[in-house]
């Protein structure tokens, strides 16, 4: 025997098509049998219908064309002069695009990290083939100059005091080797 | 041969407006009635309604597609048209004389799309009624109403269980029944 109060559930579900084929069997037979029970549905697919008749001429009303300047309104308010840039970035920097390219940044990176390891003898120009260093090394006016020269491995120190009328270079050292 | 959503949906992230265009073209008036019944009023629910695309314009470069667009669309109209309702200070009878000058304009015209439609006492008072839920209960009849969406997708939608979804439904509708039984 189906208990009337909790068929009420079951209409709602049924109303709705999420019963499985043998409940909706067995509901719709107690609905055929009993008239409280099927005035119920009644309603419910009444109250359905109306509200959706209701809201369907209200959006029926609803015209494309201002509504879509509305939103269109709200977009150009909120862009700003960077906005296409941002957009152009969007597209070109995708998420796929990106996934693949910081793995490969990080492989550039890392080989031009181990270059000197790799290629010992390989230079970037002439910009690593020399060092050079002036430094001031006392208040008399003693100063350091300091020379490396990677091509023929040669140091070349010069220490010199700057005093006006005098010459520049005191004491000269030249090293040769690895001396760094 | 009609793009998909998805398709759609993957050229507005390239920056084709157009292709936003459209989308706003098929959703609109379905996204509008969600609003409508859940907010009084309709000059409200037009606001809040392109507001809703104008916010999923904003966030469409996120989604990634997890769910249907209807859905994840249909989730920003709900959470802002139940925050426009919390937000609402006005007449609670607003909507219901919207609801009656559109009638009325529509009887002049002779253009009435609810002459099948026999009771209007029944209409002014679901309308009275539905306004008298609370928002959950209300999101979940319109929904379910409109769309005609399954418990599952509405549960997505509202963030809770398929559970709640059927409970609330139940609910929402012995509400209504109770307060139109006479008009029935």
């Amino acid at each position: 025997m189906i208990n009337c109060e909790r068929v009420q559930e079951s209409i709602s579900r049924l109303l709705d098509g999420e019963l499985s084929p043998p409940q909706s069997a067995s509901l719709q037979e107690h609905l055929s049998s009993c008239p409280q029970c099927s005035e119920s549905r009644r309603q419910l697919e009444k109250i359905q219908s109306t509200l959706k008749e209701v809201l369907n001429a209200q959006a029926s009303e609803l015209e494309f064309t201002p509504f879509w300047r509305g939103i269109q309104d709200k977009i150009n308010r909120q862009r700003v002069w960077y906005q296409d840039y941002l957009d152009w970035g969007r597209s070109v920097f995708s998420v796929q695009r990106v996934a693949w390219g910081v793995p490969v940044v990080i492989i550039l990176v890392l080989g031009l990290l181990s270059i000197d390891f790799l290629l010992p003898d390989w230079r970037f120009g002439n910009s690593r083939n020399s060092f050079v260093s002036v430094d001031s090394i006392d208040t008399h006016g003693h100063n350091v100059a300091l020379l490396r020269e990677d091509e023929t491995k040669t140091t070349v120190i010069w220490l010199y005091q700057d005093r006006e009328g005098d010459n520049e270079t005191a004491d000269e050292t030249v090293t040769t080797g690895p001396a760094f | 041969m009609e793009s998909t959503d998805w398709e759609l949906v993957q050229q507005c992230q390239a920056g084709t407006m157009s292709a936003f265009q459209e989308l706003v073209s098929r959703y609109q008036q379905k996204v509008f009635m969600v609003i409508l019944g859940l907010l009084r009023n309709r000059e409200d629910a037009l606001e809040v309604a392109q507001e809703t695309f104008f916010r999923a314009y904003r966030k469409i470069g996120s989604f990634q597609g997890g769910s249907s667009f209807y859905t994840w669309l249909y989730r920003i109209a709900v959470n802002m048209a139940i925050d426009a309702q919390r937000r609402q200070k006005r007449n609670p009878l607003d909507f219901r004389e919207s609801m009656d000058g559109v009638l009325e304009a529509q009887n002049e015209v002779a253009r009435d799309p609810f002459a099948d439609i026999q009771d209007k006492e029944l209409r002014e008072n679901l309308v009275k009624a539905i306004n008298e839920l609370t928002p959950e209960h209300k999101a979940v009849i319109v929904l379910r109403t409109i769309e005609g969406l399954a418990y599952k997708e509405i549960s997505e939608i509202l963030g809770c269980s398929e559970g709640t979804v059927m409970s609330r439904l139940h609910y929402a509708r012995k509400k209504l029944q109770e307060k139109l039984r006479a008009f029935l």
